[in-house]
């Protein structure tokens, strides 16, 4: 466990994205984990990942 | 997603904003209201992933009150879809005194967002009986255990004939007000393991001394 607003890089490696089981990108900048599949960019807030389609910002 | 076949009961899932606004408004309290009630289950659950060992999913950690339940050596996600409640969960892993927890993400139990076969064991306490669709979140843990691996349920499990049977049902309607659903009958589990074709029941076991609490274990065969 990584100490708050880091996220842990292992951890990363094994989320996909809930909807298409996917792989994700991970914009340390943006602080989301992008899923071109769906479109979808799932929020990373203060190191929690919110891997919640109602959550996520639409990409276009 | 496409439509889910009829499932055997005539009760009416519990719509989930309903569930999400009311565990936001539960998370301040819930681990003094539900860390006496729900300790033998939960204890019981996992001993239970403990004897499968390895990477344990927990789904619908809460605020982590199960954190204690398991030991250094295991390796443990937990995942709830309340982000109070995983905040929550997180402030109790900043303490530093669970090396055995990895993470702790926000997820709908309904859609998993870990691969196929990624943990070996899937433990769900409290859980079944109050999601929206109990099949599909059944069909996610079964996805994500490794074939040989586990998912260990922990509920109120209601009788289904006689006497008691009926005195349940009555006792359980103010509960469904509240949004919960205390009458869920394990042959709904049976009929999920039969269709799902992957998985069998392997355990079904009251919990003492009480018997309020029924533990059932599946395991995947492939």
């Amino acid at each position: 466990m990584t100490s708050s607003g880091n996220v842990d890089p292992k951890l990363l490696e094994i989320l996909v994205c809930p909807m298409t089981k996917g792989p994700l990108e991970y914009d340390a900048g943006r602080q989301e984990l992008i899923s071109r599949a769906a479109k979808l960019a799932y929020p990373i807030r203060d190191g929690i990942p919110i891997m919640l389609p109602e959550e996520a910002r639409r990409l276009d | 997603m496409a439509a889910r076949p009829a499932t055997a009961t005539d009760i009416a899932d519990p719509d989930k904003s309903v569930m999400e606004r009311a565990y936001a408004r539960w998370a301040p309290i819930y681990d003094a209201v539900c860390g006496p009630i729900f300790s033998q289950g939960r204890r019981a659950a996992a001993a239970a992933a403990r004897e499968v060992g390895g990477r344990i999913l927990e789904v619908g950690v809460g605020t982590g009150l199960s954190f204690d339940d398991y030991g250094p050596s295991n390796d443990v996600t937990g995942i709830d879809f309340s982000e109070p409640m995983i905040v929550k969960a997180r402030q109790r892993l900043a303490t530093g005194r669970f090396p055995q927890i990895r993470s702790v993400e926000v997820m709908d139990a309904h859609d998993l967002a870990f691969p196929d076969a990624s943990f070996d064991c899937a433990v769900a306490q409290f859980l079944i009986t109050l999601v929206a669709d109990p099949e599909r979140v059944l069909d996610e843990c079964a996805r994500v255990v490794r074939p040989g691996g586990e998912i260990i349920l922990v509920n109120h499990l209601y009788s289904e004939r006689g006497a008691i049977a009926a005195v349940e049902r009555w006792s359980a309607r103010p509960a469904r007000v509240l949004g919960l659903r205390p009458e869920f009958p394990f042959a709904r589990l049976a009929t999920w393991a039969l269709r799902h074709g992957g998985v069998e029941l392997i355990e079904r076991r009251r919990l003492m001394p009480t018997g309020v609490y029924t533990l059932v274990r599946f395991r995947r065969t492939g």
